[in-house]
């Protein structure tokens, strides 16, 4: 297995490389525990609806991946060299397929694909687009983070969707884990290319730093009970 | 210093090791004359060459290789190891090979000051790139490339490390050039005296900025690269005593791939991805950036150079010869053979 976080690029990490793979190794395996914790409280009682609603959440981040990579390339595209430019396109083309599967998946489930942020996934995206908005490589340090934070889940997403016969679950995470070595090998070769100053780095260190506290939360059983409350609260308030 | 990025379409072999095949590249080769020959250490031989017609030589830089086609129809590359400034003389060292074939032998046994020899190159795949610091590791004759790259440091204001080993130490070339090297920090490490270089002393921490040059013996190659593996990416150079067949370059820049499994043979012509040439004879790859970064495409290599043109494999991987992402990589020989 090829380690997609010593790919070449320049050397504009090298000051914080050490803060930057702990950062990495920390989202990792705490998106880890929290997804087998998710998976054993679901296969105590496998209902459906309630993985529909933890894939809510990544399907979310698909699509706004798409919207916050397209806008990437339009207000700081001209600052990159062509070819990342072709690659975080690509990126974005990809984003928008998981989106699309994500969402079979969980319309299979018997949940609804949104539309619009949902509650839970409200502090991850608020984070990646202020981010954004800040500096013209902390957007992407924020997603480097949380595409790492991805990573940690796939295994345990494998075990325990498996378990339950969601082979089109698994089939579907097979292929984003593939593509995902893409996405954060891209995201390590840009900010490593492109950081020239110590502000890039602090702005870096900030974005993955946030991310990192926030990006696991939404894989886990609790989040998901609270979100399925919620929804039966306003469902009770409606009738 | 100059930064080099070699694309030389062989393999390199040091120290008179076997070579096979033609490498010898007749639009760069000359004659040379052997002007002389002197004992440097025990079974140590330095050979002077001079341009044959008494014109100036090449220019090279610290790490540059020379091929020499001997007068027993053997090639074989040496490293130089003397004055760059110096474009009237080049300077080789030979060490005897106990199991040597004609080439350390001839050299030692029948090559006489006034012999003329083609000689082509200098190529460089070892080249000295610019550093804060600099740590030199050399065991036995792996201190001819080495040895240039001590003054070219110190000529640049760079401070340096050599540790030299060497099973005796009469065996050690060139340690009184070394010793000349004033307020450098240098460790002379005869294996009778002090037994194996202590490489956990320079190697357990790694130190950012510092590159390492390493030449030596096999297994003192695997020890470093084991030890430096705490390094940051990139900061090991080194270069092997290593038989290698010297490969043949591809002619123009196409190549054929041989498929190990069913024995199909394709031709990746120049403008062709080697992955997608795949693809269209029917074989599925898994893959993903198809640009070199995401390492999805991996493929085993059974034969043959991989041109490595991916931002993914580390340095090891890449001399391996082992592994090939076809998305972005081709070939260095004529013929690449994968495990498919």
């Amino acid at each position: 297995m090829l380690d997609v976080n010593k790919v070449r690029g320049g050397d504009g990490l090298a000051p914080i490389s050490t803060q930057v793979d702990e950062i990495l190794e920390s989202v990792f395996e705490t998106t880890r525990k929290a997804t087998t914790a998710f998976f054993d409280a679901y296969n105590e009682n496998p209902n459906p609806k309630v993985l529909a609603t933890w894939l809510e959440t990544r399907a979310w981040r698909e699509i706004d991946y798409v919207f916050l990579l397209n806008e990437q390339i339009r207000r700081y595209g001209m600052r990159f060299k062509r070819n990342h430019i072709t690659l975080l396109a690509k990126q974005s083309f990809q984003e928008a397929e998981h989106y699309e599967d994500v969402g079979r998946a969980v319309e299979s489930l018997g949940g609804t694909v949104p539309t619009s942020v949902p509650d839970s996934s409200v502090p991850w995206s608020s984070w990646l687009w202020g981010c954004m908005d800040r500096h013209h490589l902390a957007g992407i340090a924020a997603w480097y983070v949380s595409e790492t934070s991805a990573s940690g889940s796939f295994e345990p997403t494998f075990i325990g969707a498996a378990r339950q016969g969601h082979t089109e679950v698994v089939k579907i995470y097979k292929q984003i884990e593939i593509d995902e070595k893409f996405h954060t090998g891209l995201g390590r070769q840009i900010l490593s290319t492109y950081a020239k100053t110590d502000e890039d780095r602090e702005e870096i260190l900030r974005a993955m730093i946030g991310m990192r506290d926030i990006a696991w939360k939404t894989f886990t059983p609790e989040v998901v009970a609270a979100t399925m409350r919620a929804r039966e609260g306003k469902t009770a308030a409606a009738v | 210093m100059r930064r080099h990025c070699s694309r030389d379409p062989f393999i390199r072999v040091v120290a008179g090791h076997p070579l096979q095949g033609n490498t010898m590249d007749a639009s760069s080769t000359f004659n040379a004359r052997v002007r002389r020959l002197s004992a440097v250490a025990d079974g140590v031989l330095a050979i002077e060459l001079g341009h044959a017609d008494g014109g100036l030589l090449p220019a090279w830089d610290a790490g540059a290789h020379i091929d020499l086609k001997l007068p027993n129809g053997i090639a074989r590359q040496y490293s130089l190891c003397g004055e760059l400034a110096d474009r009237e003389t080049w300077r080789i060292a030979v060490l005897r090979e106990p199991n040597s074939r004609g080439g350390s032998a001839y050299v030692h046994d029948a090559l006489r000051a006034g012999d003329v020899i083609p000689v082509s190159g200098p190529r460089n795949n070892f080249a000295l790139t610019d550093a804060n610091r600099y740590l030199f590791i050399a065991g036995g004759i792996g201190i001819t490339p080495i040895l240039p790259m001590l003054k070219e440091a110190s000529r640049h204001g760079r401070p340096w490390t050599l540790v030299y080993g060497g099973r005796t130490r009469g065996s050690m070339a060139f340690l009184d050039e070394i010793a000349g090297h004033q307020d450098a920090d240098i460790s002379i490490v005869p294996q009778d005296e002090f037994g194996l270089i202590d490489l956990d002393r320079h190697l357990s921490v790694p130190q950012r900025g510092t590159l390492i040059y390493c030449c030596g013996p096999g297994p003192l190659i695997d020890a470093v690269e084991g030890a430096s593996r705490c390094w940051p990416p990139a900061s090991l150079h080194r270069e092997r005593f290593a038989p290698k067949l010297v490969a043949e370059p591809a002619a123009g820049d196409s190549f054929e791939v041989e498929l190990a499994l069913s024995g199909q043979v394709l031709v990746v012509g120049e403008d062709d991805s080697l992955l997608e040439v795949l693809e269209n004879a029917g074989y599925q790859v898994t893959n993903s950036c198809r640009a070199g970064i995401c390492g999805t495409c991996l493929l085993k290599v059974a034969a043959g150079e991989p041109d490595h043109r991916d931002d993914l494999l580390d340095d090891e991987q890449r001399a391996s010869n082992a592994m090939i992402l076809p998305c972005v990589s081709r070939s260095k020989t004529k013929r690449l053979v994968l495990q498919l």
